[in-house]
C-alpha cells in the first residue's frame, strides 16, 4: 500500500513533467515553412495593449512573422533580460532604457542597425529632434526611438486656486524667485497659516508646498536635475558617451542648497519624514501642493476617479532659461537573434507612423515620431486633459536637455543618490559631498 | 495532561493572545486594502474600515470583470487565469514537496544512523551549501535548464529543488538523531534490513517532522518567484506568484496596483492556509497515533 | 569501524555492532548508505556543487555576465579589501543579524514553548504561520504602507499618543530596525513551528513526572525542553544565522539599501554588483567572503551547541 502510493507519486511526477518537456521550447522562432515567431519584451503593462495592436497590424502586413509580446514588471525585467543574455539567448527585440543600454552596447549584445537604416533609407529627421542620435556610438546605431517624455510642474488646484502667473514662474538658487513664493503660499500649517505668514509654524505643516524626489539617481530628472540645468549646470563633458562628470559644479551645489533651504523653512518635508510610498501617494492624500513630474504620469494625475483636482504648469525659468529633461526609450535587436531581417522589419514598423500612431491614439506616452505625438496630444485633448505644457516644452528651442548616457550609469546613480540623501539629511554640506561624489564617479572611468 | 487553573497559566494565555493579535494586525491591513476602492486608498489611508468597501479588486484578480472595468478600478486590464495558475502552483509545489521530502528523508537517515567513511565530511559539505548564496547557483542552473530544453516545462521549473535542499537534509537528519535507538534496535533484532528500519520504523515515527518539512517546502515553493519567472513564462507553467507580477510596479517612479496586489496576495494565501490546517490536523493525529507524545 | 565516524554515534550502538564483526558491518552500511544518498547527492552535485565551483572560478575573473571571463588572479579580492561600501555592507548586515536573531529566535522559542505547553490548537498554529504564507514582495509592500510617515497606520497610532510622525524606512537610524521588525513579523511563526515540531518529539512522560515532583513550568523549560531540543535548536540557530546573513527580499522591496547605505546589506550589495553593475566576478568574490564568514560562524555554532548529539539517545 505504502509502496504503491510512492510509485504512484513518481509516475504522476513523470507524467506531468515529460509531455511538457518539449511543449514550447522553441518559442524564439522556428523556420519551418518560412514562418517566424519573434519574441518582443517590454515592462509597462499599460503600454502592452497598444503594442499588441501594433503586432497584430504587423502580422497582417507580414503574414510570415508573428510577434509574441512578453511583459515583466520593471524590477524583474532587467534581471530576467540579463539572465537570458548571459545564458546565450534572449528575446529578438526588447524595449531598452538609457541606464542599461550602454552596458549592452559595450558587451556587444545589441545588433548594429545602421546598415538596415541605410538600406531602407529610414528618415531619421521625422523623430523628435535629437532622439535618434542618442542610440549611436562610434557610427553604429543600436536602436530606433519609440517615445519621449518631458517634465512639468503638477499642482493641486485646491491649494493653488489661482493659476495666474504659474506659466511664468521664475527661479534662482539665491531667493527662489516667484517659484519659491508660490510654494510658500501653498504651504499650510495646522493653524491654517500659509508659509508667507510670519506666524507660520514650520513644525506643524499640514500641506507641504513642494515635494522633492530624493530617490532620483544621478540625474534628478524629477526635480533637482531640471532646476540645476536651468541654473547653468551641465552633467558632463559630452553626451552621450562622455567620460568626465561635473557634479562638483557650484551651480549644482547651489541648487541642492536651495532644496535644503525649502526643507529647513518647512515648505518641503524633511527627508526622514517624507513618505516612502512615492510622491503621487502624498499628492493624492492632499498633503502637498506642487511637485515635478514626467509626462508618463499624466494618466495617474488626470485619470478618471482622481480624488484631487490637478493641473500642469511649465517648469520655472531659471538663470539659464527654462530647461526640461527629455528622455526616450528605444527598441533594440538582440545581436544573437536568429532572425535579424525579420527583427529589423518589426523594429522598423515600431518606429514607423503605422505603429506610433496607434500608440499615440492610446495616449499613454508621447511617441517619438512627430505625427504620433500629435495624435497623443489630440487624444488627450479629446478626453479633456490639458497636457500642452509637455509638448510645448519639447518644442521650445533650447528648452530641453538629454539625460547623460555613459558607461557605469547604474553605479553613478547610486553614488550621487547616496551623496544627495546625505546632504538633505543634514550630514554633509552640498559642495563637499558633491565634490567627493564626483571624484568617485570619475574614478570609475579610469 | 490536565492542569488546574492557575494565574501563571492565565498570564501565559494572555501572552499568547497578544502574540496572535500582533501577528494578525498587519494581515488585517492587507485585507483592508484589498477591499478599498482604488480612488480611496490615499485619502482614506488611516481608517480602520474603508468608507466604501468593495469586492471589485477580488473580482478583477479572478478575471471576472472586463478589461475596461479592471482598468477603471486601477488595474492593467491584463486578464489573469487565476485558476489555471493556481493549479500550476499546486503541481509545482506538490512535485517539489513530495519528491524532495522522500529523497531527503533517505539521506537524513543515512547521515543520522548509518556508518560509512566520509559521512561527516559529506554531511558537512551539504550543510555548507546552505551558505552558498543563490546568486551563484541561479545562472548556471538557468543555463543548464535551457541547454536541456526544459524551459517552460515543469521539469525545468522543479529541477533545482526536486531532489534536495541542504535545509531539508539537515532538518530531517537532526530529527532522526533524536529518535530513541531502542526502537530501531528492536527492528534490527527482528531481522529488518536498513531499508526496513527506515521505511517501517523511522518514517512512521517521524511523521511529524516529515509533514513539517513537506509543508515548509510547499510554502517556499508556493512563494517562489524569481526562478519560476525565469524558467516558466509559458501559460502551461506560469505559477501564481509570477502571474501576480502584473500588480507590481510596472515602471520606475510609478506605484504598484496596491489594491489589486493586496487582493491577489490574500487570495494566494488561502490555498496554502487550507493545506496548513488540513496537514496540521493530520500532524496532530499522526503524533497521537504513534504514541510519541 | 573507524573512530572518526563515531562522532555522532553514541555508545548505544554497541549492541548493534556486536551482532556482526565490525569491519564487515561497516562495509555493508557503506553500500546501503550510498544508495540512500544517491538522489540527494545527484541533486547536490548538479545544482549546488557545480554552480558553486563555477562561482569560485568567477571570483578570480573579470566576468561581467555578458563577456567571456578572463583570469585576473586575486584582483577582485584585493579590491574588496579597500572597498568601503563592502565593509559597510558587512557592518550593517552584522547589525541586522544581531537585531533579527535577538528578536526572532527568542520570540519564536517563547512562542513554541507557549504553544507546546498550552494548546495543540491547529487554529492557533495556522494563525502564527499566516505571515509566513504571504509572498515576500507583498510583505515588504504591506509594511511600507504600515510604516509610512504620511499615510501609515503605525504613525497614525503613535500620533494618537503624541509621537511625532517619522519615515521609518527613510531614516538612517530606524531603517534597519524596521527591516528587522518586518522580517520578525514574517518569520517568527515559521521559526516557532520548527521549534514546536522539535518539542513534540520530547516524550510527554518526562513533563508528567517532573510535574509530579512539583517542578514549575520555567524549571521544566530549562531542565527538559531546552536540553532535549538541542539538535533542533541548533538547526534553527544555524539556519536563522545563515538566513539572516542572506537577507535580501525585504530590503530590495522596502529600502533598496538606503538611506545612504544604511540597509545595504551584503547580499543586496552582491546582487547590485552582479545584476545592476555587471561585475559578476567582483560579486562572486564578495560572495566567497560571505561564505567563509558563514562557514566559520556555523562551525563555531555547531561546536558550541554540540549539534550532532541528542540527549534523548
Amino acid at each position: 500500500m505504502r509502496r504503491r502510493s510512492r510509485t504512484a507519486a513518481l509516475v504522476t511526477a513523470a507524467a506531468l513533467a515529460l509531455p511538457l518537456l518539449h511543449a514550447c521550447s522553441n518559442s524564439s522562432g522556428d523556420d519551418t515553412g518560412g514562418k517566424v515567431t519573434l519574441e518582443y519584451w517590454l515592462w509597462d503593462d499599460k503600454q502592452q495593449p497598444a503594442y499588441q495592436a501594433c503586432a497584430d497590424e504587423f502580422t497582417k502586413a507580414n503574414p510570415n512573422i508573428t510577434v509574441k509580446i512578453s511583459q515583466t514588471a520593471w524590477a524583474q525585467y532587467w534581471q530576467n533580460l540579463t539572465t537570458q543574455l548571459a545564458s546565450g539567448s534572449a528575446p529578438d527585440v526588447w524595449t531598452d532604457h538609457a541606464s542599461y543600454y550602454p552596458q549592452f552596447v559595450s558587451s556587444n549584445q545589441i545588433l548594429d542597425i545602421q546598415p538596415f537604416v541605410d538600406k531602407d533609407k529610414v528618415d531619421l529627421s521625422q523623430y523628435q529632434a535629437g532622439l535618434a542620435d542618442l542610440f549611436v556610438k562610434d557610427g553604429k546605431r543600436y536602436g530606433l526611438p519609440k517615445d519621449w517624455d518631458t517634465m512639468a510642474l503638477v499642482y493641486n488646484t485646491k491649494f493653488v486656486p489661482d493659476a495666474t502667473g504659474l506659466d511664468k514662474l521664475t527661479w534662482n538658487p539665491a531667493d527662489g524667485g516667484t517659484f519659491e513664493q508660490a510654494i510658500a503660499k501653498a504651504t499650510v500649517d495646522a493653524n491654517g497659516k500659509n508659509g508667507l505668514d510670519p506666524a507660520f509654524d514650520k513644525t506643524k505643516v499640514k500641506v507641504y508646498g513642494f515635494l522633492p524626489e530624493w530617490a532620483d539617481g544621478s540625474q534628478g530628472q524629477n526635480g533637482w536635475g531640471d532646476l540645476a540645468v536651468s541654473n547653468g549646470f551641465t552633467y558632463l563633458d559630452k553626451n552621450p558617451w562622455g567620460t568626465k562628470y561635473k557634479y562638483d559644479d557650484p551651480k549644482l551645489a547651489e541648487t541642492i542648497a536651495w532644496f535644503k533651504h525649502l526643507i529647513d523653512a518647512g515648505y518641503a518635508p524633511k527627508f526622514d519624514k517624507q513618505s516612502t510610498l512615492g510622491r503621487d501617494a502624498v499628492m493624492d492624500a492632499g498633503q502637498a501642493a506642487f511637485t515635478i513630474v514626467g509626462s508618463w504620469t499624466i494618466s495617474s494625475y488626470l485619470g478618471t476617479g482622481a480624488k484631487q483636482q490637478y493641473a500642469f504648469a511649465p517648469l520655472p525659468t531659471g538663470p539659464a532659461g527654462r530647461k526640461t529633461a527629455i528622455n526616450g526609450l528605444s527598441d533594440a535587436i538582440y545581436a544573437g537573434t536568429k532572425h535579424p531581417e525579420q527583427a529589423w522589419a518589426w523594429v522598423k514598423f515600431l518606429g514607423s507612423a503605422a505603429c506610433q500612431d496607434i500608440v499615440g491614439d492610446k495616449a499613454v506616452v508621447f511617441p517619438a515620431l512627430k505625427s504620433g505625438a500629435d495624435k497623443a496630444l489630440a487624444a488627450h485633448k479629446a478626453a479633456g486633459r490639458d497636457v500642452h505644457v509637455f509638448t510645448d516644452e519639447a518644442a521650445a528651442p533650447g528648452g530641453t536637455f538629454f539625460l547623460p548616457i555613459t558607461d557605469h550609469g547604474n553605479e553613478i546613480s547610486q553614488i550621487v543618490q547616496d551623496s544627495l540623501q546625505g546632504v538633505v539629511l543634514g550630514s554633509a554640506q552640498p559642495a563637499d559631498a558633491l565634490k567627493k561624489a564626483n571624484d568617485q564617479v570619475n574614478a570609475l572611468f579610469k | 495532561m490536565t492542569r488546574r487553573f492557575s494565574p501563571g497559566k492565565v498570564l501565559a494565555w494572555l501572552v499568547l493572545a497578544a502574540f496572535l493579535a500582533l501577528t494578525i494586525a498587519p494581515f488585517y491591513w492587507m485585507i483592508r486594502t484589498a477591499i478599498t476602492p482604488v480612488a480611496d486608498i490615499y485619502t482614506d489611508s488611516t481608517a480602520i474600515v474603508p468608507s466604501h468597501p468593495t469586492m471589485i479588486n477580488f473580482w478583477r484578480v479572478l478575471g471576472l470583470v472586463d478589461p475596461q472595468t479592471a482598468r477603471e478600478a486601477g488595474g492593467s486590464g491584463a486578464q489573469i487565469n487565476f485558476l489555471r495558475y493556481t493549479l500550476n502552483s499546486i503541481i509545482y509545489c506538490a512535485l517539489i514537496a513530495g519528491v524532495q521530502t522522500f529523497c531527503c528523508a533517505m539521506a537524513g537517515y543515512a547521515f543520522a544512523r548509518l556508518r560509512f567513511p566520509g559521512r561527516d565530511l559529506v554531511f558537512g559539505i551539504i550543510v555548507a551549501a546552505l551558505m552558498v548564496p543563490p546568486i551563484f547557483t541561479l545562472l548556471p542552473n538557468f543555463t543548464l535548464v535551457k541547454t536541456i530544453g526544459a524551459m517552460d516545462t515543469f521539469l525545468g521549473m522543479v529541477a533545482p529543488n526536486l531532489l534536495m535542499t541542504p535545509f531539508a537534509v539537515f532538518f530531517l537528519r537532526q530529527f532522526f538523531l533524536s529518535i530513541p535507538r531502542e526502537v530501531e534496535e528492536a527492528a534490527i533484532i527482528d531481522g529488518a534490513g536498513k531499508w526496513g528500519v527506515f521505511w517501517r520504523v523511522i518514517v512512521p515515527m517521524s511523521r511529524g517532522p516529515l509533514i513539517t518539512i513537506a509543508l515548509t517546502t510547499s510554502v517556499w515553493a508556493w512563494k517562489d518567484f524569481l526562478w519560476p519567472l525565469l524558467v516558466g513564462r509559458g501559460e502551461q507553467t506560469r505559477v501564481l506568484t509570477v502571474a501576480l507580477g502584473v500588480f507590481l510596479q510596472q515602471s520606475p517612479n510609478t506605484q504598484p496596483d496596491w489594491t489589486g496586489l493586496m487582493a491577489a496576495s490574500t487570495l494566494s494565501v488561502l490555498p496554502v492556509l487550507a493545506l496548513l490546517i488540513f496537514l496540521g490536523k493530520r500532524l496532530v493525529q499522526s503524533l497521537n497515533f504513534t504514541g510519541i507524545k | 569501524m573507524t573512530m572518526s565516524n563515531t562522532v555522532a554515534v553514541p555508545a548505544a550502538t554497541v549492541p548493534d555492532a556486536e551482532k556482526s564483526p565490525g569491519p564487515r558491518r561497516a562495509r555493508d552500511d557503506r553500500w546501503v548508505a550510498w544508495l540512500f544518498l544517491a538522489p540527494v547527492l545527484l541533486g547536490f552535485a548538479v545544482f549546488y556543487l557545480y554552480p558553486t565551483v563555477r562561482g569560485v572560478w568567477y571570483s578570480v575573473t573579470d566576468y561581467s555576465l555578458l563577456n567571456t571571463p578572463n583570469f585576473v588572479g586575486a584582483d577582485n579580492y584585493s579590491e574588496l579589501v579597500s572597498d568601503g561600501q563592502f565593509w559597510n555592507s558587512l557592518k550593517v548586515t552584522a547589525y541586522y543579524v544581531v537585531l533579527n536573531i535577538g528578536s526572532q529566535t527568542v520570540l519564536a522559542l517563547g512562542l513554541a514553548a507557549l504553544m507546546h505547553r498550552l494548546t495543540g490548537s491547529v487554529v492557533v498554529r495556522a494563525t502564527m504561520l499566516l505571515p509566513w504564507l504571504v509572498p515576500n514582495v507583498t510583505v515588504g509592500l504591506l509594511w511600507m504602507w504600515l510604516l509610512d510617515s504620511n499615510l501609515g497606520f503605525v504613525n497614525h497610532l503613535l500620533g494618537m499618543v503624541g509621537v511625532d510622525n517619522r519615515a521609518y524606512l527613510n531614516s538612517p537610524d530606524w531603517a534597519m530596525p524596521s527591516v528587522a521588525l518586518i522580517n520578525t513579523w514574517a518569520y517568527t511563526g515559521y521559526t516557532a513551528l520548527l521549534l514546536y515540531a522539535g518539542m513534540l518529539q520530547i516524550p510527554a512522560h518526562l513533563y508528567e513526572s517532573a510535574a509530579l515532583d512539583g517542578a514549575g513550568e520555567l524549571r521544566m523549560f530549562r531542565r527538559i525542553t531546552l536540553p532535549l531540543l538541542r539538535p533542533i535548536l541548533a538547526l534553527v540557530l544555524v539556519v536563522s544565522l545563515i538566513g539572516s546573513f542572506q537577507i535580501f527580499d525585504t530590503v530590495a522591496v522596502t529600502t533598496k539599501g538606503g538611506p545612504v547605505g544604511a540597509t545595504r546589506v551584503i547580499y543586496f550589495y552582491i546582487y547590485q554588483q552582479a545584476f545592476t553593475y555587471f561585475h559578476m566576478g567582483y560579486a562572486a568574490a564578495a560572495a566567497m567572503v560571505l561564505v567563509v564568514i558563514l562557514g566559520v560562524l556555523t562551525a563555531v555554532q555547531m561546536r558550541l551547541l554540540r549539534a550532532s548529539r541528542s540527549d534523548l539517545t
